[in-house]
């Protein structure tokens, strides 16, 4: 099999959220010595990224687009043990949580969903999530992002909660915040704070990739 | 200059070439997403108009006027603080607000809290018919989520996905769709039986396509018991969300409808009345999204053998995402339905 050929059926077994078979033929790419850089942005970001159009509009589902995330990962992990030093490199380490008293967490299962198929290390706190929680969680893991889903008009304040509190603490600094949720505004964003909004969950990756160069 | 307001309520002010680009993007915005026709020049000619006028609040000509229908009524005045009884609220609806039909609701407003009191709501309904004469349904959510984890038996999707248990959620979708729908049809029969003219399944498919299977289940077993009760469905968002994917009804897949074929469904299922929503993006102006909302809501209505009344309220259909929803935007909203759509009510 040629490397175009390779690439094709590595965004196909993506697209199909065919784990086993992405799995197979990234072994099969690290048998015929094809640059596995060359081989993980080509084939795999390339698939997951036309998951994610085909998300966005509507042609396939969150069940799927986890399918295909689990593909990519276990896929790219075996990659990128495989590059050397310096040339790997990690997208970054993202905190994400529906804020205190909000209850909805659909949305940002996607967004969570989306964040680990694109190569980002996500922890995921869950929904009716304390500020001081979001924050102490963020600092044992390392995080470089916050991110915050609200879904009402009374819990979106919570998002002003974490930017006050992180700037009361000394951390404002050390993190990069996004806000989303379907009262939330970019304008709301700029009133409290927040590094940048997201409309969904495919702008939210491709923010977050702008805020620290993931 | 053209003063308007953005999704989010602000004001802004636009030329009038502007508000027509902005409409014409909003409606470009709804013929990709839904896939659907797009509005001939007169009729965006006719929206840049009612958006340019200079009054606050605008109306249609007469003859224009379309049927009104409130959801969750008995809970928007009780909201306000004001001391009043479920029977009061609806004469008030009646005689002051000019609804056409009225709506019981319970302040929970979902189906689950609701089996529990079902006799109170009877006595509620049979009280409020022998006072009110316009057409009465009682109102609730099917809420999904309510049956599934920490709330309920059912395991929850929304921790199973992102851990890539993806069958184990659909099961759980599943399992908690069959309890949905016992207890819509528990509550509707009862409330029926009571006096009511008919049920309003509200912020149907909210959690995704698991809970609008649920819905039309129900309202199929429901027709089938009852053939002579009205029922309205109304959505929670303009697209079925595939939490669960692969749900179908009558052969269509559920996830990704938009109204126009939402309908088509609700029709089948035997609803008398679709209540489509169009969400509103609180990032575009206020013609960007009535733009889009008149597009996706006149293939609706194309479509539709049933009537269609849009929802015209906080961040749908084009009014913009606040609180209390600006009566020059929900005035201008309703009048482009019903002038541009030719919409049955609202």
């Amino acid at each position: 099999m040629d490397k175009q050929e390779l690439i094709n059926k590595i965004i196909e077994s993506v697209i199909g959220g065919d784990e086993s078979e992405a799995e197979a033929l990234a072994k099969l790419a690290l048998d015929q010595s094809f640059d596995p850089l060359e081989i993980i942005n080509e084939g795999y970001v390339t698939g997951i990224k036309q998951v994610g159009d085909m998300f966005e509009s509507g042609e396939l589902f969150l069940p799927e687009l986890i399918q295909s995330a689990g593909a990519v990962k276990k896929s790219t992990a075996l990659l990128n043990d495989a590059i050397k030093g310096d040339t790997k490199k990690d997208k970054g380490k993202v905190v994400i949580a529906t804020v205190e008293g909000d209850m909805h967490d659909i949305g940002k299962a996607i967004v969570s969903s989306l964040m680990v198929a694109n190569g980002f290390e996500v922890l995921d706190l869950g929904r009716d999530v304390p500020i001081m929680d979001i924050i102490t969680r963020a600092e044992e893991f390392g995080a470089q992002v916050i991110g915050t889903s609200a879904l009402l008009t009374t819990t979106m304040v919570k998002q002003q909660e974490l930017e006050k509190t992180l700037r009361k603490e000394g951390l404002r600094d050390k993190y990069k915040t996004i806000v989303g949720g379907a009262p939330v505004t970019v304008r709301w964003a700029e009133k409290i704070g927040a590094d940048a909004f997201a409309e969904n969950a495919g702008e939210g990756v491709n923010k977050i990739i702008d805020l620290i160069g993931g | 200059m053209v003063v308007t307001r953005m999704g989010d309520g602000s004001f802004i002010t636009m030329t009038e070439e502007e508000v027509q680009r902005d409409v014409e993007e909003g409606m470009a915005d709804a013929v990709k997403k839904g896939k659907v026709e797009p509005l001939g020049q007169d009729e965006i000619e006719h929206i840049v108009e009612i958006c340019c006028r200079p009054q606050k609040f605008v109306s249609v000509e007469k003859g224009n006027e379309l049927v009104l229908t409130y959801d969750s009524g008995t809970l928007k005045v009780t909201r306000l603080g004001i001391p009043i009884g479920m029977p009061q609220i609806l004469q008030l609806y009646e005689r002051a607000f000019s609804a056409d039909s009225l709506e019981l609701a319970y302040v929970h407003y979902s189906f689950k809290p609701i089996k529990m009191i079902v006799p109170e709501e009877q006595y509620a309904v049979a009280e409020t018919s022998l006072v009110t004469t316009a057409p009465l349904l009682y109102g609730a959510m099917p809420n999904l989520p309510l049956y599934t984890q920490p709330d309920g038996p059912c395991p929850n999707a929304a921790e199973l996905l992102p851990a890539g248990k993806i069958e184990e959620a659909r099961r759980g979708q599943e399992e908690a769709a069959e309890y949905a729908i016992k207890d819509m049809v528990y509550v509707s029969s009862g409330v029926y039986e009571a006096g009511a003219d008919g049920i309003d399944f509200d912020t149907t498919a909210a959690a995704g396509d698991a809970e609008f299977y649920a819905t039309l289940k129900a309202t199929e077993q429901l027709k089938a018991k009852y053939p002579e009760m009205a029922i309205e469905i109304g959505m929670a968002g303009e697209f079925v969300l595939g939490f669960h994917g692969q749900l179908e009804y009558d052969g269509v897949r559920l996830a990704g409808l938009y109204p126009h074929k939402q309908v088509k469904l609700a029709e089948k299922a035997g609803a008398n009345v679709f209540g489509a929503v169009v969400n509103t993006n609180s990032s575009r102006t206020f013609p960007w999204n009535l733009g889009r909302a008149i597009t996706f809501c006149k293939a609706c209505t194309e479509a539709a053998e049933i009537p269609v009344h849009a929802n015209v309220g906080m961040g749908v259909g084009g009014v913009p995402m606040v609180m209390t929803p600006p009566i020059d935007c929900v005035s201008r909203v309703s009048t482009a339905m019903a002038e541009v759509v030719k919409l049955d009510g609202l």
